[in-house]
């Protein structure tokens, strides 16, 4: 009797552990922008919390974002959420498109900067943790 | 406080340049007026070919012997002067700034190595600090003007290396950085920091008498 309840609650952390672990994993890949093309990182990590920030910011239009280019010109109402940055924007800039950094911080910034909302300086999206 | 970083990293950036730019033409114009002023034939006696030979050989580190008679602050303050000038190009946050706000873009230094870098020049600051107290030639030439300017010197790189390990309210440390920076580029043309400016003309000068009228080396 005794060993069964042994294993039981052997058992009950290893799921807990699991479980808890997981959570804070997804709850890792949902609150930053983890971006492979960089390779390993000189700063921490940017914060982005896709959702909750395009709800607080109410940005209704993906193409805000994640626009299309054609011959140089904006098209309207197409948008490339099926594709990360990185699938267009390469590390070094490509005539007018700008490199992949560039065009993180070029896109998060001037955004915040025209609402005067939202972060602008190094350390408030590279969070130190 | 977005608005106040806005300001801080633009207009009045703007401005402590441009500040810095036009104040050193005043400065070296001003010095050289009143040079002409004062002694007539004083410009008559320099010479490129004898100024920048002197220049040149003061600007190798032990290249001289005054500088061998004092091997420890030739070093520090070699180390000093050329981290200064690395550190304001290539830390990557200025690179990365510059190049979103021109579109021109350079090599950077590994933000680890900057940092360590950063340390090392906080530490020659102290150095001439202590060297002012304990050196009896120096300190009867010392008041509290010079250690005000050290200050002001070290104030970029102590909160440079704050904000870079966030340490401290981030935004606050970051616009302090910014203005202690600024401060500083302002007070170059108007303090003894104009040593920028000067020391290559009284080098001139000097190897210029040296080479030209006496006809032996001034290092
Ligand atoms: C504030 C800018 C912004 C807005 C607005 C936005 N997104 Fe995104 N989204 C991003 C960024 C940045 C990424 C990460 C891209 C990367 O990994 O390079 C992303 C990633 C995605 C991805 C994953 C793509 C992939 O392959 O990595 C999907 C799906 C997506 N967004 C859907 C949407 C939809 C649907 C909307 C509109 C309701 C939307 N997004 C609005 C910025 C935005
Ligand atoms: C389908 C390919 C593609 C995708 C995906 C893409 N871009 Fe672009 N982007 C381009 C092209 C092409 C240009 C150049 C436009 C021009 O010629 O002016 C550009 C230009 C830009 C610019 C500069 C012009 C502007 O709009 O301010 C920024 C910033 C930018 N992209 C950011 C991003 C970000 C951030 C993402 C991911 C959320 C992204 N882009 C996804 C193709 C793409
Ligand atoms: C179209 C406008 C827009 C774009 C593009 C945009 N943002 Fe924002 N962002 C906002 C606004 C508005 C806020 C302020 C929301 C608030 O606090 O009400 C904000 C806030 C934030 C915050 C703080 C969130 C919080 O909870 O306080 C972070 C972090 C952030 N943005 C990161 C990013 C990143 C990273 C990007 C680029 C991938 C980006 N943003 C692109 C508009 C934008
Ligand atoms: C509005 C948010 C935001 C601000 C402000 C910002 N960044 Fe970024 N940065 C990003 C995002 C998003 C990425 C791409 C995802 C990542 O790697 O963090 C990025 C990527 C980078 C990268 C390439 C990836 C790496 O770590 O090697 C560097 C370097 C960088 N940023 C440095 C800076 C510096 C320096 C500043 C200040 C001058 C700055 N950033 C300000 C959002 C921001
Ligand atoms: C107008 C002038 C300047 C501006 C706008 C500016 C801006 C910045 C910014 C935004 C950062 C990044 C902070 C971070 O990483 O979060 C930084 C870092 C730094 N800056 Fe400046 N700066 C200026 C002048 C200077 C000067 C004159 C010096 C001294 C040479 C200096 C030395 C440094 C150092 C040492 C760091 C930290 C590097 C590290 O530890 O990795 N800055 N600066
Ligand atoms: C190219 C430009 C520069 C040249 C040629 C130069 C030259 C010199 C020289 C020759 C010395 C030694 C002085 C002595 O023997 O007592 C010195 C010292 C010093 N310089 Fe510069 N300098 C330059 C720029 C700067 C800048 C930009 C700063 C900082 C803003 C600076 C800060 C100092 C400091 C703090 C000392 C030590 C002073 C002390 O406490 O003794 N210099 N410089």
């Amino acid at each position: 009797m005794r060993h069964k309840l042994h294993r039981y609650i052997i058992f009950c952390s290893v799921v807990l552990c699991v479980t808890l672990c997981s959570v804070s994993a997804f709850a890792q890949e949902d609150t930053y922008l983890k971006v492979d093309a960089f390779g390993s990182l000189e700063r921490p990590v940017s914060m982005f919390d896709h959702d909750a920030h395009n709800e607080k910011a109410m940005i209704e239009d993906c193409a805000e974002c994640h626009h299309v280019y054609e011959n140089g010109k904006l098209v309207e109402g197409e948008s490339s959420e099926d594709r990360g940055c990185a699938d267009c924007h390469t590390l070094k800039a490509q005539g007018n498109q700008p490199g992949l950094r560039m065009a993180y911080h070029k896109q998060c910034k001037s955004c915040h900067v025209e609402k005067k909302k939202g972060p602008v300086a190094c350390g408030e999206c590279h969070v130190k943790r | 406080m977005q608005d106040v970083y806005l300001l801080v990293s633009g207009p009045l950036a703007w401005a402590a340049w441009t500040i810095f730019v036009l104040g050193s033409i005043y400065k070296i114009w001003s010095t050289l007026n009143t040079a002409k002023q004062k002694d007539q034939v004083l410009l008559n006696y320099v010479s490129f070919k004898y100024g920048m030979r002197s220049i040149i050989n003061w600007s190798i580190p032990f290249n001289t012997v005054n500088m061998r008679l004092h091997p420890l602050f030739t070093g520090v303050a070699f180390f000093f002067h050329i981290a200064f000038f690395a550190l304001l190009i290539f830390v990557s946050a200025h690179q990365i700034m510059i190049e979103e706000g021109f579109g021109i873009g350079w090599f950077t230094i590994p933000d680890a190595v900057a940092d360590i870098i950063a340390f090392a020049v906080i530490g020659a600051c102290i150095f001439f600090g202590v060297r002012r107290v304990v050196r009896p030639e120096v300190s009867y030439v010392t008041d509290w003007t010079d250690f005000a300017l050290l200050a002001l010197v070290a104030a970029p790189f102590v909160t440079g290396v704050l904000a870079y390990h966030q340490l401290g309210d981030y935004l606050t440390m970051v616009i302090l950085h910014m203005l202690s920076a600024e401060l500083l580029l302002v007070a170059i043309p108007f303090t003894r920091l104009s040593h920028m400016l000067l020391a290559p003309l009284t080098r001139a000068y000097i190897g210029s008498e040296f080479g030209m009228v006496r006809h032996v080396k001034d290092w």
